[in-house]
């Protein structure tokens, strides 16, 4: 009896083995590995590009945007994508811009609601109803509108919780604030947020109301004065997802009303109504989101406006160790998976893997110059002065320090060796692709004389005669950074052995302390990218503002000096170039701004960051956009042999 | 025994409350901003820089005494309230809960024949000393004592999915996945395989065995090499004594002698590092979870850990001292039952 148990377990366990490596599996599903995960599925509280894989998928906004170009947009619940020509944008006499967007028709949600027999709403899945049942829909619900647009707006302003979600309040509020706390602390001229009181919060939630309005079943924006990246941040898979207003109300969502809305604001991760509950428009319904196995599941919604997807069903699933992930891309387990760099060219030669590289990213790496750093016991900077054993708290406020590094850095060979001919080098904060870039704008080059040069230059001399000592910081992990910054250290060993460059790896989150705990860092130099948030280099998630604005990201954390170099030299070229509309006009400066931060040396501008795909040869249909920053568009992929 | 039992249970909140405070001591060494890193994992959640650091530090209190928050979070646990894991984006609580049945079902499957076997395996070498069988069982228990393993683990892997395909990674295939979550399958406990019976699908219940052998073997090979060294030594120990000699003398066969005087003495020092061995499965296996992609308590922790998610950390240290305290307990009773000259106090 045993025996045969014994037999019959191993006949059904052995039972499914055989299926051949050339084989479908899973025909109609993806299978997406990754070592990343979804912070939350409601869109007005992520700010990473991994959660925008479910919400990218599972939600529509207004526009999209067109394929691979960052520029250019298509309607999505939007009919037609507003432009000055079609005059559905308007400027006003006073500045202003008016913004509208005519709503299509007979657009659904994956829910729908329809009246029980007690009258009360019963939400069902659309693609579940019968014909007649999709008749007695109840007016609005699931069915999305313009006050459904206007809704999932005025919530992810009003949330306020992340970073995307502020920049629709910068959108709407044409940059005057940078957050909703700010605004209505500003409107009722009060110091703290939680001074306001009842009255105050709703002045500012009508005062948002007033600048998103539905006019004749279409969204109206009405911005004070220009904000040349409103249809960038309109398309972005963020807070401008477009949730069903009764269903979102029905489920705990900010119920649409003016004095309680602080009750919303902010919400714990977990607290967020719409944390692990979706019902948007978009090709692929939530089936399971997983949170202990780490996997997030997608079903297709039949009812999508533009007919069904390819795909039945799409699987992410986290998956850290990378052997795993790899063996299960060979057995066809999996479709699509992260791939470390450094396995790229082993992966080429498997057989039945794909491979597409050099797939470019909005931003660029670069080594950042901080200054003056904290000078009190600080081991990045030795001795803290200028006498071979460290470096004054100020050494890279001297420009003939920063051109000096920048000529002993050699870009080729961080290019071709490093990079692997993958990317081109970094001109600016500009990439290819925004305005402001132009592959004639100068660049540095490994040039040991010149590097001499400003060296002998700097601090009177005195630099190239004792030389220096000092840490460069990069994050752990980062094959590149290390790469990056060994040739630098060897270069300037070479140009004088009196130069010498310590590295050192740390966590993030020690980098961060180190970059953010006071108003100055405590580290001269490290190795990052940042990337923009739209594809306008200006405004207040532009590329240029980013980097060369003193209000920027970059400056907020790169030291007093460095912020007052960009009031004295970017602010002003920055002011001018945003408030223009005509992109004739406002081109000539953003080039200009990339040039000069070349000549200013402000940073060490290494190479335009790139990614790869690594899949299955039977997945076709990703096109990869850099403004999404590589995430997954999965209605047009398909999957066969 | 049951002043024994109550000495015993008055410990376990002595033992968690020097735990909790350690682990709390070393996590303020860290300043504010990095223990901030749990929720901003990475440079895309601070683009607001400083102003965004300062509120996400006053939200989370990260900047408050060290009293303060300790208390704050002592507060709640004693409420039932572990905190939030952004690890596992959702409460302590739930998250060892849903974990608890993965971390259980493979600790079930490897603990019983690592322990089973052990006992065979050191007996057949403890009496067959320097023989064939103790030379053969002496190298395969050396060879797993020192094998790594995220080495035995991933060999496995390599061998058994990458060129044979037999065991896959994961709990589930693919599709038995979409059956699990579907409406007609009623998860009772989380365990597959228990599941997949209690709803009658053996195609389930299959497919989550198959998973399982992979992780299980690795495990089981692991533990077993150690408490198989620990059984022989302690039977040629056994076997020396005069009460195994008088046994021979009385005329007892020798699988009598072996079996029941020589092998139930020689369990107790098996017992103990049986128990430890337990404690420390249950309290999850990491590099073998991660290798086979199963997500149980032990990649939590792990994961908790890098990501400095303390009430992550916090919470895990109470479920494993909890786990300790029990199984410690529960080896200590065992031991009068095994060897009636031992009396509990």
């Amino acid at each position: 009896m045993l025996k045969k148990i014994a037999l019959l377990t191993a006949c059904a366990v052995f039972g499914p083995v055989g299926i051949g490596n050339a084989q479908v599996k899973n025909p109609g599903t993806l299978v997406y590995l990754w070592t990343s995960g979804i912070q939350s599925l409601d869109p007005a509280y992520i700010g990473n590009t991994p959660s925008t894989y479910a919400s990218l998928n599972m939600y529509n906004r207004l526009l999209g945007y067109d394929g691979s170009n960052i520029s250019e947009f298509v309607p999505s619940i939007a009919s037609e994508v507003p432009s000055l020509d079609n005059g559905l944008i308007v400027s006003g006499e006073d500045g202003s811009v008016r913004y509208t967007f005519p709503i299509r028709e007979g657009i659904y949600a994956h829910k729908v609601g329809l009246k029980a027999a007690d009258g009360k709403i019963e939400w069902r899945y659309y693609d579940d109803l019968s014909g007649e049942e999709r008749e007695r829909i109840e007016p609005g619900f699931g069915e999305i509108t313009a006050e459904d647009v206007r809704y999932s707006f005025m919530r992810a302003i009003l949330q306020g919780e992340s970073w995307m979600a502020n920049a629709v309040t910068e959108m709407v509020t044409a940059g005057a604030y940078a957050n909703i706390r700010e605004w209505a602390t500003q409107l009722a001229g009060v110091e703290n947020f939680d001074d306001l009181d009842e009255a105050d919060l709703v002045a500012v939630h009508d005062a948002l109301a007033e600048k998103i309005t539905v006019e004749d079943g279409k969204v109206v924006l009405t911005l004070e004065k220009s904000f040349p990246a409103t249809l960038g941040v309109i398309a972005l898979p963020y807070a401008t997802s477009v949730i069903d207003k009764e269903w979102a109300v029905d489920h705990g969502a900010w119920p649409g009303t003016a004095d309680n809305w602080v009750e919303f604001h902010k919400p714990d991760l977990g607290d967020s109504a719409l944390f692990e509950q979706v019902n948007g428009s978009g090709p692929f319904m939530l089936e399971e989101w997983d949170q202990g196995e780490k996997r997030l599941v997608m079903k297709r919604f039949e009812g999508y406006m533009d007919g069904p997807a390819p795909l039945e069903r799409v699987v992410l699933r986290t998956v850290p160790e990378w052997t795993t992930r790899r063996l299960q891309l060979e057995a066809g387990d999996a479709d699509v998976v992260a791939t470390p760099v450094e396995f790229l060219e082993e992966m080429k030669s498997r057989p039945g893997i794909k491979v597409q590289e050099g797939l470019q990213n909005i931003f660029g790496r670069s080594l950042f110059f901080m200054w003056p750093v904290q000078a009190e016991g600080n081991p990045a900077i030795g001795s803290g002065k200028l006498d071979g054993a460290g470096i004054p708290p100020d050494f890279f406020g001297d420009i003939d320090v920063r051109k000096g590094f920048n000529y002993a850095q050699n870009y080729q060979l961080l290019l071709e060796q490093v990079n692997l001919g993958n990317t081109v080098q970094l001109r600016g904060p500009t990439v290819r692709g925004l305005m402001g870039y132009t592959d004639e704008s100068p660049v540095y080059s490994f040039d040991p004389e010149k590097a001499e040069e400003h060296f002998r230059k700097a601090y009177d001399g005195k630099l190239w005669d004792v030389g220096f000592e000092m840490t460069a910081f990069m994050t752990e992990g980062t094959e590149l950074a290390n790469a990056a910054l060994s040739v630098l250290q060897q270069n300037l060993a070479r140009i004088n052995p009196k130069f010498r460059l310590k590295i050192q790896a740390l966590p993030w989150a020690t980098i961060s302390d180190r970059i953010y705990t006071s108003t100055n860092p405590s580290i001269p130099m490290a190795y990052m990218g940042w990337g923009p948030d739209y594809s306008d280099p200006g405004g207040p998630l532009g590329a240029a503002t980013y980097y060369l604005a003193s209000t920027g990201l970059v400056a907020g954390f790169s030291g007093e000096g460095y912020r007052e170099l960009m009031r004295q030299e970017f602010d002003a070229l920055l002011d001018e170039a945003w408030k223009l509309n005509d992109p004739d006009e406002r081109r000539p400066i953003y080039e200009r701004l990339q040039v000069m931060s070349h000549e200013l040396a402000t940073t060490q501008f290494l190479w335009e960051d790139y990614t790869h795909v690594v899949s299955r040869d039977w997945v076709d249909g990703y096109v990869h956009n850099m403004i999404l920053y590589g995430a997954w568009d999965f209605y047009n992929i398909t999957k066969s042999e | 025994m049951l002043y024994y039992l109550l000495r015993r249970a008055v410990f376990i909140p002595v033992v968690l409350l020097a735990l909790t405070l350690m682990i709390f001591s070393l996590q303020m060494t860290l300043s504010p901003v990095q223990r901030l890193a749990a929720y901003a994992p990475g440079p895309e959640f601070l683009k607001g820089g400083n102003d965004q650091i300062a509120a996400l530090i006053e939200k989370y209190g990260l900047d408050e005494p060290f009293l303060v928050q300790y208390s704050d979070w002592l507060g709640n646990v004693l409420t039932g309230n572990l905190g939030w894991s952004e690890t596992a984006r959702a409460p302590v609580a739930d998250a060892l809960i849903d974990l608890f049945p993965a971390t259980a079902e493979l600790v079930f499957f490897a603990f019983i024949p690592s322990l089973i076997g052990a006992i065979w395996l050191g007996t057949k070498a403890g009496v067959y000393l320097n023989k064939g069988i103790d030379h053969a069982i002496r190298i395969f228990t050396i060879l797993g004592w020192s094998f790594p393993v995220f080495v035995f683990g991933l060999m496995m892997l390599m061998i058994f999915y990458g060129t044979l395909n037999w065991f896959p990674p994961g709990r589930l295939s693919q599709w038995a996945e979409v059956v699990v979550a579907g409406e007609a399958f009623t998860r009772y406990t989380g365990v597959n395989t228990l599941d997949a019976l209690l709803n009658g699908n053996l195609a389930v219940f299959f497919d989550a065995l198959r998973h399982l052998i992979a992780p299980v073997v690795t495990l089981t090979y692991v533990n077993l090499a150690s408490m198989t060294r620990v059984m022989r030594t302690s039977m040629l120990e056994t076997l020396r004594q005069d009460y195994i000699r008088t046994a021979r003398a009385k005329g007892l066969p020798e699988r009598v002698v072996q079996n029941k005087h020589g092998r139930s003495n020689a369990m107790l020092p098996v017992v103990t590092i049986a128990g430890m061995e337990l404690a420390y499965m249950m309290g999850g296996v990491v590099i073998t979870e991660t290798i086979f992609d199963y997500h149980g308590i032990g990649r939590f922790a792990a994961d908790a850990a890098s990501n400095l998610d303390f009430p992550g950390v916090l919470g895990f240290a109470l479920y494993f001292a909890l786990v300790l305290v029990v199984i410690n307990l529960v080896v200590d009773l065992l031991y009068p039952l095994l060897d009636p000259r031992v009396k509990l106090r």
